[in-house]
């Protein structure tokens, strides 16, 4: 029953937190963006003049919305409060209904349009946001936006009449448009203007009509794009956890197999009393089966409840991971689809009865008499065996197949034929071990000898309950070990990539940059003034903007402008010096993922929307990156400046005269952090940006540990019962051994050693079949799928973990019926002859 | 007498009055107060710091058709009746209100700060529907702007007032320019349910102050007045547009001008307004009259009326030298408000019986509140001689009359 409630509990916890994640996505995007169907953007991060609201509303466009987004950072009240990132919907009230109605179908006392309008720094939040921060209506706090501090005015709470949905408004402060540009400090501009274009033959007419009025530098385009950028953004990663729940929903089943033949086994001799007192093959069946379904129903409802509880922790790491590397989310409410539910009973109820079907029809098919006899059983079992193997071939055929294919979908397939074929193939590769082991010891004499090859023969000869057990355990442990060597050499090569590109000594960011307003930055002029402080040599700039392409599917393209740099970038496709020549003529680098999510490759042009309308860019080279699974467009500065008219800079690099010390570091630091008091600077020292970024990184792959631990629980729980039903059924072999002669500590030592080798077994042959699964994890899952290049890194540790692993876990399930059968007097065993 | 648009400051669902912007349905009545309880419960803000409409004043113009921003409200109110030369009849309402939403706000960074908010109203009824189907035969369209960065402004010199693309504004470009001839222009919907104008209109008679030398007293309490004065008779001139048909049209428009502070009293429910252009025996003169309605169906002694003969010279009638006797009703089926749908309305002073119809019955406003304001036919004797005509008629309260008062 634990099996059952374990396996569907891991399985249902996954899936949870990955649809609330996905959830709580479209939530807050879909809050933003409401039912528009076109949005005006600028292609320039200044935004839009907001006199071309003013132009499209007098020429008759509507409806039409302005909106101006920006993020604020408010601390909540109490001790130990700290600064949180809320995006800021800037809104005018009197465009708005046609597009975000949830806004105006709320009631009640808290819209005050008079405040809203009239009054400076009013602002609205949802009830439940505004408690979470210690607000109450009517009071003033401040805000941090960018490098202004302002006081705002929290002058209603917003509550959803129709009570549907309240959390789309939950972490989102929402004003006039009048407060959101002085709160912002960008007076005259709007981030965007959403629009409700109708639909079919009006809308190319309108769209040509909206076209003529937009100046240079200033596009129309679908509003779906954002929600499906978004979405896509963080597909890659929701599409590791569906693999990652899937993985969990394969141990689940082997667990659950596990149980049930162990439940069988335990009634093996009961069967065969029942059928010789006279009962039917189809009562013992239906029997059977009707006990599964039974515990099938309830371990799978505890499975449920504890998914629940445990998704509950799993959606936490979620959405962490994907506040670190994509956007400010918050999942509060665990989302509970009916599907994941629906998914997780029939597994729990399916798998539990089609592990049942086996044992059942063995138990079944078995003449009375030989229903309590085991060699019969595992004759058939040896039987199985070729079978099982060559369908394990076959299904690692069929997964290899996929293999040209790109896409998600291919790449599951070859990683699942992967583990189900290595699964079905493993009792055929312990039996060939064991023998060798046999062969091996044939010569020992004395106790290990004799206990050993006893241990390697009973390895085959309970292969019915060994195999299982040992496939059980090696997919356990050979998705720990492909996961952990994915993850090392991930890490390893995230390590290398660092110090290849952190050059500079210093590294220089506004300050609000660290509370999460990742649009920060400061005028030009911030350049010549950190240059200007003793002992910088060198002051490095770098723009990050974003840029839409024309390309269909690609959205928002991630910009970086920076100086030329060769020390400090790997071009990892085409010639590095023509690559340099080519970025310093204006051409752009890609990083890998966005060359593998575009297709993009050397001289291969990608068209961005510039402030001069859009242009086709030349792909110079494809470098190596991992800042961003969207990828990265690397431009030149010089040019980004004239083509996007922006020379703000989001960051700095200093480089100090050689030889600088920590004192100087600390001295520079300082000097950079008092230049302005206005608006504050950050500063990190190569060293710690490196750890930091390794923070993120580890924090990243956090939930996949989670993971690991789950499945190597999966694995010891069927080792464990596998083990039980195992010496269950040998008490009897136990005592005549015990009335051979025997000692305790004998029986112990041959009980540790078949655990212990069956452990051994398992561990060996999740070595290879880890590896595969890494090679598989790295070269498809994460070359092909984000893009991403890493080499494998291989640290023994890793195998030597492995076997530890399978082997202690092997050992440890052991100690309960080694002691078990140890104690059993040979007397107590025999009687029941 | 207008529609006082300082329901706008009532703390409704504000959100919701966009909604019904070039959009129907609208939102769900339940949302929205209606007329006579937000009237009822008087302003959300004060009264403090505006002026009031205490005392009659002397009218300038061009100056006075432009904003008075001292005062909470205003509107620039324009209904008309027009033919096509081939006699198919069309009526039209146009009306944008001002609303301050206090009397003062201090300087801001942003240009999108506002005092003001603007609220549009237009409507266009298609009366004799003998050119074929276009749609319903009225439809109205409603749309709400802050006073903020020219999206919706008033000024004198020149004359202009808009909202969006909606606009009333001088043909001559410079401040000294003459302020009429003004263009009329609004357009709005999609499909079959696109409704556009687009007039030129003229002085005609020259404006008619009304009430006591322009000073509208609508109650008994001093300061319930506003100023009011009208342009009863304007040649109009221009086009409209049903769907995708165009219909060159010529008629006679009627603009009222009124600003005040505080108007009504919480004994009034609504009220009835008649503008009438007369013809026949009675050629030239307009009829303007107004009931305010008491809670307990009494009208209020300050309701009254005025003749304006074709010289301009104006005839005030009170309320007590007049009969007005309700002949029809017609019930809404969207709201189920039931309204007057035709009256008898007797001035023995001036010898005149006149029957006023509505020339559709379903005139009837759907925005963030309900009310009917719609194109009259006028039949009848002047000493025993035909007289004939044509106008606009408004009736609030009716809508909430029939709810209970929340």
């Amino acid at each position: 029953m634990l099996g059952v409630a374990l396996g569907v509990a891991v399985f249902v916890s996954i899936d949870l937190a990955n649809q609330s994640a996905r959830t709580a996505l479209s939530l807050s995007l879909g809050a933003l963006q409401g039912k528009a169907t076109h949005e005006i953007v600028a292609s320039s991060p200044a935004g839009l003049p907001e006199e071309l609201f003013v132009r499209l509303v007098r020429s008759g466009v509507r409806p039409a919305a302005p909106v101006v987004e920006a993020t604020a950072i408010i601390t909540p009240k109490g001790p130990g409060g700290k600064p949180e990132a809320l995006p800021l919907l800037g809104i005018d009230p009197f465009s708005e209904a046609p597009f975000r109605p949830a806004v105006g179908r709320i009631a009640g006392g808290g819209l005050d349009l008079k405040t809203m309008l009239t009054t400076p720094g009013a602002c609205l939040l949802a009830r439940e946001t505004a408690e979470r921060f210690g607000l109450g209506p009517g009071e003033r706090f401040p805000a941090r936006f960018g490098t202004f501090e302002r006081q705002l005015l929290l002058s209603g709470l917003l509550e959803s009449a129709t009570g549907d949905s309240p959390s789309a408004w939950a972490d989102l402060l929402i004003c006039d448009i009048s407060t959101a540009q002085e709160a912002t400090g960008r007076l005259g501009r709007l981030t965007r203007i959403d629009l409700l274009l109708p639909e079919g033959a009006f809308s190319a007419r309108e769209l040509s009509l909206v076209r003529a009025l937009l100046p240079p530098g200033v596009l129309i385009q679908e509003a779906a794009g954002r929600l499906r950028e978004g979405d896509e953004m963080t597909r890659a990663f929701r599409m590791n956890l569906a693999a990652l729940s899937l993985l969990a929903l394969v141990c689940g089943s082997f667990l659950i197999y596990n149980t049930m033949t162990f439940l069988v086994v335990e009634r093996r001799r009961l069967i065969g009393l029942l059928r010789a007192l006279g009962a039917t093959r189809g009562e013992i069946f239906s029997g059977v089966l009707g006990e599964a379904a039974a515990i099938g129903v309830v371990g799978t409802l505890f499975g449920l409840g504890a998914g629940v509880v445990l998704g509950r922790g799993l959606v936490r790491l979620v959405a962490g991971t994907i506040n670190d590397l994509y956007f400010a989310l918050s999942v509060r409410d665990l989302a509970l689809p009916p599907l994941t539910f629906a998914i997780g009973i029939a597994v729990g109820l399916g798998v539990t009865l089609l592990a049942a079907l086996a044992p059942a029809l063995e138990a079944t098919g078995a003449p009375p008499q030989g229903a309590t006899v085991r060699s019969l059983l595992e004759a058939k079992s040896g039987r199985a065996l070729p079978r099982a193997t060559v369908a394990g071939g076959i299904v690692l055929a069929l997964g290899a197949l996929a293999l040209p294919f790109s896409g998600w979908t291919s790449s599951f397939l070859v990683m699942f034929g992967a583990i189900i074929g290595f699964a079905l193939l493993a009792p055929g590769a312990a039996v060939l071990l064991g023998r060798a082991l046999r062969a091996a010891l044939a010569r020992r004499t004395g106790r290990v000898g004799w206990i050993g090859r006893m241990a390697a023969s009973g390895l085959e000869r309970n292969l019915s309950r060994t195999g299982v057990a040992i496939a059980a355990l090696v997919v356990a442990v050979s998705v720990t070990v492909g996961v952990g060597a994915m993850i090392a050499s991930f890490r390893g090569s995230v390590e290398r990539w660092l110090d290849r590109s952190l050059t500079a000594d210093l590294y220089v960011a506004p300050a609000e940059r660290e509370a999460g307003f990742v649009g920060a930055s400061r005028p030009a002029t911030i350049i010549d003034r950190l240059g200007a402080i003793p002992g910088v040599i060198r002051v490095r700039p770098l723009r990050r903007a974003e840029a839409r392409s024309t390309t269909p599917g690609a959205g928002t393209i991630r910009l970086i402008a920076v100086e030329a740099d060769p020390s400090a970038t790997v071009i990892r496709q085409g010639d590095a010096a023509e690559a340099w020549t080519g970025f310093a003529r204006g051409e752009i680098l890609a990083s890998e993922p966005l060359a593998a999510r575009l297709g993009l490759s050397v001289g291969s042009t990608l068209p961005l929307a510039t402030a001069d309308g859009v242009k086709p860019f030349r792909v110079a080279g494809v470098y190596l990156d991992y800042a961003s699974d969207r990828g990265i467009a690397m431009i030149d500065r010089a040019h980004y400046r004239r083509l996007w008219r922006d020379d703000r800079v989001s960051g700095l690099g200093l480089d100090l005269a050689p030889g600088a010390g920590d004192l100087e570091l600390d001295r520079v630091a300082a000097a950079v952090r008092a230049l302005d008091p206005q608006e504050p600077l950050g500063v990190r020292s190569n060293q710690e940006l490196r750890r930091r970024s390794l923070v993120v990184f580890d924090r990243t792959f956090k939930i996949t540990g989670v993971l690991r631990f789950l499945a190597g629980l999966v694995a010891f729980l069927g080792v464990l019962s596998a083990l039980l039903a195992l010496q269950l059924e040998r008490t009897r072999e136990i005592g005549v051994l015990r009335a051979l002669g025997m000692t305790t500590r004998e029986v112990g030592a041959l009980v540790a050693a078949e655990t212990g080798l069956l452990g051994l077994t398992a561990g060996i042959l999740s070595v290879p079949v880890g590896f595969v699964l890494a090679l598989i994890l790295i070269e498809v899952i994460n070359r092909r799928s984000f893009g991403w290049s890493m080499d494998l890194v291989l640290t023994p540790g890793v195998f030597l973990g492995a076997i530890a692993l399978a082997l202690s876990a092997a050992l440890l399930a052991g100690v309960v019926p080694a002691i078990k059968m140890a104690r059993t007097s040979p007397a107590e065993a025999l009687r029941e002859e | 007498m207008r529609f006082p648009s300082f329901i706008l400051l009532a703390p409704v669902g504000l959100f919701a009055f966009g909604a019904c912007a070039d959009r129907s349905p609208g939102p769900p009545r339940s949302e929205t107060r209606g007329v006579a309880s937000a009237l009822s419960a008087g302003p959300a803000g004060s009264d403090d710091g505006f002026a009031r409409a205490l005392a009659p004043r002397t009218f300038t113009f061009p100056a006075d058709h432009g904003p008075h921003p001292e005062y909470r409200t205003e509107w620039w109110y324009v209904t008309g009746n027009l033919n096509t030369k081939e006699g198919r009849a069309f009526g039209f309402q146009w009306t944008i209100f001002r609303n301050a939403l206090a009397p003062a706000v201090a300087a801001r960074g942003s240009r999108w700060g506002a005092r003001d908010v603007y609220l549009g109203h237009f409507a266009l009824s298609d009366l004799l529907p003998d050119g074929g189907a276009t749609g319903p035969r009225f439809l109205s369209f409603e749309r709400f702007r802050r006073g903020a960065l020219g999206l919706a402004f008033a000024s004198a010199a020149p004359f202009r007032v808009a909202l969006d693309d909606w606009k009333l504004a001088s043909i001559a470009t410079g401040a000294a320019g003459p302020t009429w001839p003004a263009r009329l222009e609004a357009s709005a919907g999609e499909g079959t349910t696109r409704r556009a104008i687009d007039l030129v209109l003229e002085e005609g008679k020259p404006p008619v102050l009304q009430g006591d030398r322009g000073l509208s007293q609508k109650s008994a309490i001093p300061g319930n007045a506003s100023y009011y004065y009208s342009l009863p008779r304007m040649p109009a001139r221009g086009e409209i547009r049903l769907g995708d048909q165009t219909f060159a049209v010529s008629g006679l428009a009627w603009l009222d001008r009124e600003w005040s502070t505080s108007a009504l009293s919480p004994d009034q429910i609504g009220w009835d307004w008649f503008a009438l252009q007369l013809e026949g025996e009675a050629a030239g003169s307009e009829l303007m009259l107004y009931r305010l309605r008491n809670r307990d169906g009494t009208a209020d002694p300050v309701s009254r009326g005025a003749l304006i003969a074709p010289d301009g010279q104006t005839r005030a009638i009170a309320w007590r030298d007049l009969t007005l006797t309700e002949t029809a009703t017609w019930t809404s089926p969207k709201s189920g408000a039931r309204y007057p749908a035709a009256w008898q309305l007797r001035i023995p002073s001036e010898r005149l019986v006149l029957t006023i119809r509505p020339m559709l019955d379903d005139q009837e406003l759907d925005g963030a509140f309900r009310y009917w304001e719609g194109a009259v036919g006028v039949t009848g004797t002047r000493d025993g001689r035909p007289v004939s005509g044509k106008g606009y008629v408004e009736m609030t309260g009716y809508a909430d009359a029939t709810a209970p008062p929340r």
